[in-house]
């Protein structure tokens, strides 16, 4: 999928700058600086009162459409936003609860009341430990 | 990118322990480069803060004393109280760690309790070290010291989910169901969308129901069963929360099974009690909870991508759960 919506990207972008050069050069043209008729679909204050043929026209905007679809389908996968889904991501993979930094990542936010660090029984860890070593050993 | 020296090691498995406690020396010289040694003005320019280097500090300093390795943990304790004073709550607490741990015999251990006691006379609003007092009080043996030492604390800050909880599990270690309950039901009220603590609760309720028969156990066994079904409501594909629906859903049904008749008398919605499930609502959830524990240890021991994240023993708990129940119906 990556790969589709970088090829649509860059073909967006191609067109797009083809059809930008292209009314580019068109305005260097002598038949450019003729006055334009008045539009029949535009009221006048929107009317661009220039002469660009209708096929830089048509590429412009389907270069832009190209752009569109190919920077939405680029975008990164979409965050879960329902909490049951979110919370079953973070017990079920190991990745969803790493630890970036602090505050970011680490799992379900309330192990702490079931851990409670604040009474952290250190004596019991370090007999524990000491087992498991002693264990290791034999 | 996930770092391993900022996971908390308060419930690591020994291993993790151990290795946390390795990086430890290799840390602590990377931190004392002479960047640190340039003087004042200059060092304005450069930041060697950071929240993670202090939490790395503090996780080090955690595993190093579980592990043993006193020296490398006084030397990361040094490095916090000269970051953040003596006079900080949480340096205040982190030593009186450094010195119950290091405590050789019950006296010494009970001079720390002496000092704790001398500190929160003098200012009785450092709730680190009261929580470390609690802490020591229980791990002396004195329970009944621990749970007035609680309560005191909890007069004064209701709204501490840990402290709560703490005495929860002091009260479930004695045998008091009720009063375990009733302090679950607090941290559920402080935090009512932790699925864990649902959880829990619905497995102290589980054990609450051994105790008692007829009416109440029935009624007991529905409202563990319906913390277990908030847990899963909370939290998709929750192991702890599968199992435990398995096993209380199988229990209500020998219940409902051997009791007379629907004691539909008992429930009163003006007083917060419901009318207990129909049997077929159970053995939909019985059902249920089956299916989805089948398929948590089928795509967790096929090591499907995504899927790694439950621990290994609890996977074996729940295929010895699936395994017995097989067996029942061989039989």
């Amino acid at each position: 999928m990556a790969v589709g919506a970088t090829a649509i990207n860059i073909l967006g972008f191609v067109f797009l700058s083809h059809a930008v050069y292209s009314a580019y050069e068109h305005s260097l043209l002598p038949s450019a600086s003729q006055p334009t008729p008045p539009s029949r679909l535009l009221p006048s204050f929107l009317d661009p009162r220039v002469n660009l043929p209708l096929d830089i026209t048509l590429e412009t905007l389907f270069s832009v459409l190209l752009l569109c679809v190919g920077v939405v389908l680029s975008s990164p996968e979409l965050k879960p936003i329902q909490w049951n889904v979110w919370a079953g991501r973070l017990e079920r993979s190991k990745e969803a609860r790493a630890t970036k930094e602090v505050g970011v990542g680490g799992g379900n936010p309330f192990a702490g009341v079931e851990e409670r660090p604040g009474f952290l029984d250190i004596r019991g860890q370090r007999k524990e430990f000491a087992r498991w070593v002693r264990e290791g050993e034999r | 990118m996930a770092n391993p020296l900022l996971e908390a090691p308060s419930k690591s498995s020994p291993e993790t322990a151990i290795d946390l406690s390795q990086q430890a020396s290799t840390f602590i010289t990377s931190q004392s480069s002479w960047l640190s040694a340039i003087p004042y003005p200059l060092s304005l320019f450069i930041n060697t803060e950071s929240q993670e280097k202090w939490q790395t500090y503090e996780n080090l300093f955690l595993a190093c004393l579980r592990t043993g390795d006193d020296n490398t943990a006084y030397a990361c304790l040094e490095s916090l109280t000269d970051r953040f004073g003596k006079g900080n709550d949480r340096v205040v607490a982190l030593q009186g760690l450094y010195k119950e741990a290091t405590a050789k015999n019950e006296s010494e251990l009970a001079e720390v309790l002496r000092e704790y006691e001398e500190m929160l006379k003098s200012d009785p609003t450092i709730f680190s070290i009261r929580k470390r007092r609690a802490a020591v009080l229980r791990s002396m043996g004195k329970t009944s010291d621990a749970v007035t030492a609680l309560t005191n604390l909890l007069d004064q800050s209701p709204t501490d989910a840990e402290a709560w909880s703490e005495l929860g599990d002091l009260y479930l270690t004695q045998g008091s169901y009720d009063q375990a309950i009733f302090s679950f039901e607090e941290v559920l009220l402080i935090m009512p969308y932790s699925w864990n603590m649902q959880a829990r609760l619905g497995e102290v309720l589980y054990l609450a129901s051994g105790r008692t028969e007829g009416g109440d156990q029935m009624k007991i066994l529905s409202e563990s069963m319906r913390r277990f079904c908030r847990s899963l409501e909370l939290c998709d594909d929750y192991l702890r929360g599968h199992y435990g629906l398995k096993l209380v859903t199988t229990r209500l049904l020998e219940v409902l099974s051997t009791s007379k008749k629907p004691q539909q008398s008992s429930s009163d919605p003006v007083r917060g009690d419901l009318a207990p499930p129909s049997v077929d609502a159970v053995k939909k959830l019985n059902e249920l909870a089956t299916s989805k524990l089948a398929e948590i240890v089928r795509r967790s021991n096929s090591g499907e991508k995504g899927w790694d994240g439950y621990s290994a023993a609890e996977i074996i708990a729940a295929r010895e759960l699936l395994d017995r129940d097989t067996q029942k119906i061989e039989r």
